[in-house]
C-alpha cells in the first residue's frame, strides 16, 4: 500500500484590502498641499501624485513589493491645477481600492482616468486661480488700503496687517474649499468625471471674478487719484499746477501701458529702466 | 541685524514653501510677503512713523508690479514671493541704519523706492535661481522612482521630504543673502550720493514708478479681459459717485 501522498499546504489566502477610511483621505488631502516639491519639466507633479497617494496605497497593499509598484505607478507625468488636484487624487485611490479588491483594472485604464480629469482641470483652473482670482485677491489687499484710513496719524499702522489678510481671506474663500474637500468628492464620484467637472462650475466663476477684478481695479483708480489731486495743489495755483504734479504718474502710466502691449510680462524691466530715466530726467530739470 | 536676519530667513523660508512646494495658500504673493516683513521687523519707537507703512507700500508696488496674468508656463521666471520679504526687509533696515546720513525729509517715498527696486532687482535674481531648482528636482524625481521600485517607500518618503526641507533652505538662505547684499548696497551707495538724494527727485520718481505699476495693474485686470475696460469705468463711475457723495463735491 502506497502512503498517499501528504498533502500540499493549502495557499495562504490574501487579506482582503482593507477599505479606505477617513484618517486616509485626510492624510492625502495633507500630503496634497505637498504636490509640488519635486516639480521638474519631465514629470512635473509626478512625483508628488504618488507622495499625495501613499497613505491609500498602505491601506490597500500589504507587501512592500506591491506597495513599491503602486507608487511607481503613478510616478510618471502628472500636471494639473494644484489647488484641484484633490478630486484626481481621489479618483486614483478609488481605482486603486477597486484594483486591490481583484476587480481587473489596468494601468492604463487608471492612467487615462487620472489624464481625463487632470488636463481639463488644468485648463479651466489656471485661468480661474493663477490669471483672475490670484491677481483680484492682491488688488482686494490693495483696496484695503484705500478703504481703511489711518486712525491715527502718528499711531501703528494696522493696515500692515489688514492688507494681507484680506488677500489671503479672497483668496483661499474660493481655493481652500477644493483643497480640504476634493479627495472625498473625487473619490465618492470617480465614476461620473464629466458630472463632477461640470458640477464644479469654474468657468462661470472664472467669468465673474473677471468682472470683479476690472470693476475693483477702476474703483481702485479713482481711490488712488483722488487723494493726489487733493494733496498736488495745497496753495490752490490751479489746474496747470495739479497737471504739472500729476505729469510724471500719468506719463508713466500711458508709456508702460503702451509698451507693455507691445512686451506682456516685462513689467520689472519697463519699472526698472521708468526709474532710471525719471532720475536722470531729474537731475537735467 | 543677526535676530532681524533670522526673521527674515524664517520668513523667507516659509513663503518660498508656499510658493514652490504647493500649498499656495497666497503667503508668497508680494504684498503679504511685504507687510508680514514689516509687522516682524521692529526698527524702535524712533521710526514708527514710517516702519509699518514702507512695507506697505513697498508691498503694494511690487504686487501691481510682479503680478503676471499669463499662465505659469509662459511667464519669465521671477522669484515674486521673497521679493517682497527683501524689498520690505532692506527698505527697513537701511532706514535704521542709512537714515541718519541722508539730509532728505520725505524719508517714507525714499525708502518705499529703495524696498521697491531691491525687490524687483531680487525676483530677476531669484527667478534664475529657479532653473538649478528644477534640475536637482528632476534628479531626485528619478532616484525616488528608483525607490519605489525597490519597494522602499519610506526612503520615498524621506527623499520627498527632503525636497520639501531643500525649497524652505533655499528660500531661507536667499532670502537673508540678498537682504545683506541690498543693505550693504545700500549703505555704500546712498551716503556717496548724499547731495543727489533729494525729496523732489524721490517724489518724481515715485509717482512714475506708480504709474508703471498702474499700468501693469490695467493690463492685469482689464485690459486681457473680454468688456473689462466697461467693467473699470463702471467701478471708477461708482467710486467717483462715491467720493463726491462723501466729500460733497470734488477733490
Amino acid at each position: 500500500m502506497i502512503d498517499p501522498e501528504p498533502a500540499a499546504p493549502p495557499a495562504p489566502i490574501p487579506a482582503p484590502p482593507r477599505p479606505l477610511r477617513a484618517l486616509d483621505f485626510a492624510r492625502m488631502t495633507s500630503r496634497s498641499f505637498y504636490l509640488q516639491a519635486l516639480f521638474a519639466p519631465e514629470r512635473q507633479q509626478g512625483p508628488g501624485f504618488a507622495f499625495a497617494l501613499l497613505p491609500a496605497i498602505r491601506r490597500l497593499y500589504s507587501g512592500a513589493r506591491e506597495r513599491g509598484s503602486a507608487l511607481a505607478r503613478h510616478m510618471g507625468f502628472f500636471g494639473t491645477h494644484p489647488v484641484l488636484s484633490g478630486y484626481v487624487l481621489g479618483v486614483a485611490a478609488r481605482l486603486e481600492e477597486r484594483r486591490a479588491q481583484g476587480i481587473p483594472i489596468g494601468d492604463a485604464a487608471i492612467e487615462d482616468a487620472k489624464r481625463s480629469l487632470a488636463s481639463p482641470l488644468a485648463a479651466l483652473g489656471d485661468p480661474l486661480f493663477w490669471v483672475t482670482l490670484r491677481p483680484l485677491a492682491g488688488l482686494v489687499g490693495i483696496l484695503g488700503m484705500t478703504l481703511f484710513p489711518l486712525a491715527d496719524r502718528v499711531g501703528p499702522d494696522l493696515r500692515v496687517l489688514v492688507c494681507p489678510l484680506l488677500a489671503l481671506l479672497t483668496y483661499n474663500a474660493v481655493a481652500l474649499n477644493h483643497r480640504l474637500f476634493g479627495v472625498r468628492r473625487g473619490y465618492a464620484r470617480a465614476d461620473e468625471p464629466g458630472k463632477l467637472l461640470h458640477s464644479l462650475r469654474l468657468a462661470p466663476l472664472r467669468g465673474f471674478f473677471e468682472r470683479v477684478g476690472a470693476f475693483l481695479f477702476g474703483s481702485l483708480m479713482v481711490l488712488t487719484l483722488w487723494p493726489m489731486t487733493e494733496s498736488a495743489d495745497p496753495a490752490g495755483l490751479g489746474f496747470a499746477h495739479t497737471a504739472s504734479v500729476l505729469a510724471p504718474f500719468a506719463l508713466g502710466w500711458i508709456v508702460s501701458a503702451l509698451v507693455l502691449r507691445r512686451w506682456p510680462g516685462r513689467c520689472v524691466e519697463i519699472a526698472l529702466a521708468a526709474a532710471l530715466v525719471a532720475l536722470v530726467v531729474s537731475t537735467r530739470v | 541685524m543677526l535676530p532681524e536676519l533670522l526673521r527674515v530667513a524664517l520668513l523667507g523660508g516659509i513663503l518660498a514653501t508656499d510658493r514652490a512646494a504647493g500649498w499656495n495658500l497666497m503667503l508668497g504673493q508680494p504684498l503679504v510677503g511685504a507687510c508680514l516683513a514689516g509687522a516682524l521687523l521692529n526698527p524702535g519707537p524712533e521710526w514708527e512713523l514710517w516702519a509699518l507703512r514702507i512695507p506697505l507700500g513697498v508691498g503694494v508696488l511690487l504686487q501691481l508690479l510682479l503680478t503676471d496674468p499669463a499662465l505659469p508656463a509662459a511667464q519669465r521666471p521671477r522669484d515674486a514671493a521673497t521679493a517682497g520679504v527683501i524689498g520690505s526687509s532692506v527698505a527697513i533696515l537701511c532706514l535704521e541704519r542709512v537714515h541718519p546720513f541722508l539730509s532728505v525729509t520725505t524719508g517714507g517715498i525714499l525708502w518705499v523706492l529703495v524696498g521697491t527696486i531691491a525687490g524687483l532687482l531680487a525676483s530677476v535674481a531669484g527667478g534664475w535661481m529657479e532653473a538649478s531648482l528644477r534640475a536637482r528636482n528632476e534628479i531626485s524625481a528619478r532616484r525616488a522612482e528608483e525607490l519605489a521600485l525597490e519597494g522602499r517607500v519610506s526612503s520615498f518618503e524621506a527623499l520627498y521630504w527632503g525636497g520639501v526641507g531643500r525649497i524652505f533652505l533655499r528660500g531661507a538662505t536667499w532670502s537673508a543673502a540678498a537682504t545683506v547684499a541690498g543693505v550693504a548696497a545700500s549703505a555704500v551707495l546712498l551716503p556717496s550720493v548724499a547731495r543727489f538724494v533729494t525729496g523732489p527727485r524721490a517724489g518724481l520718481i515715485f509717482a512714475v514708478l506708480l504709474g508703471v505699476a498702474y499700468a501693469s495693474g490695467f493690463h492685469t485686470h482689464v485690459r486681457v479681459f473680454r468688456r473689462g475696460l466697461g467693467w473699470a469705468t463702471m467701478g471708477a463711475v461708482a467710486a467717483l459717485l462715491v467720493m463726491l457723495r462723501l466729500h460733497g463735491g470734488g477733490p
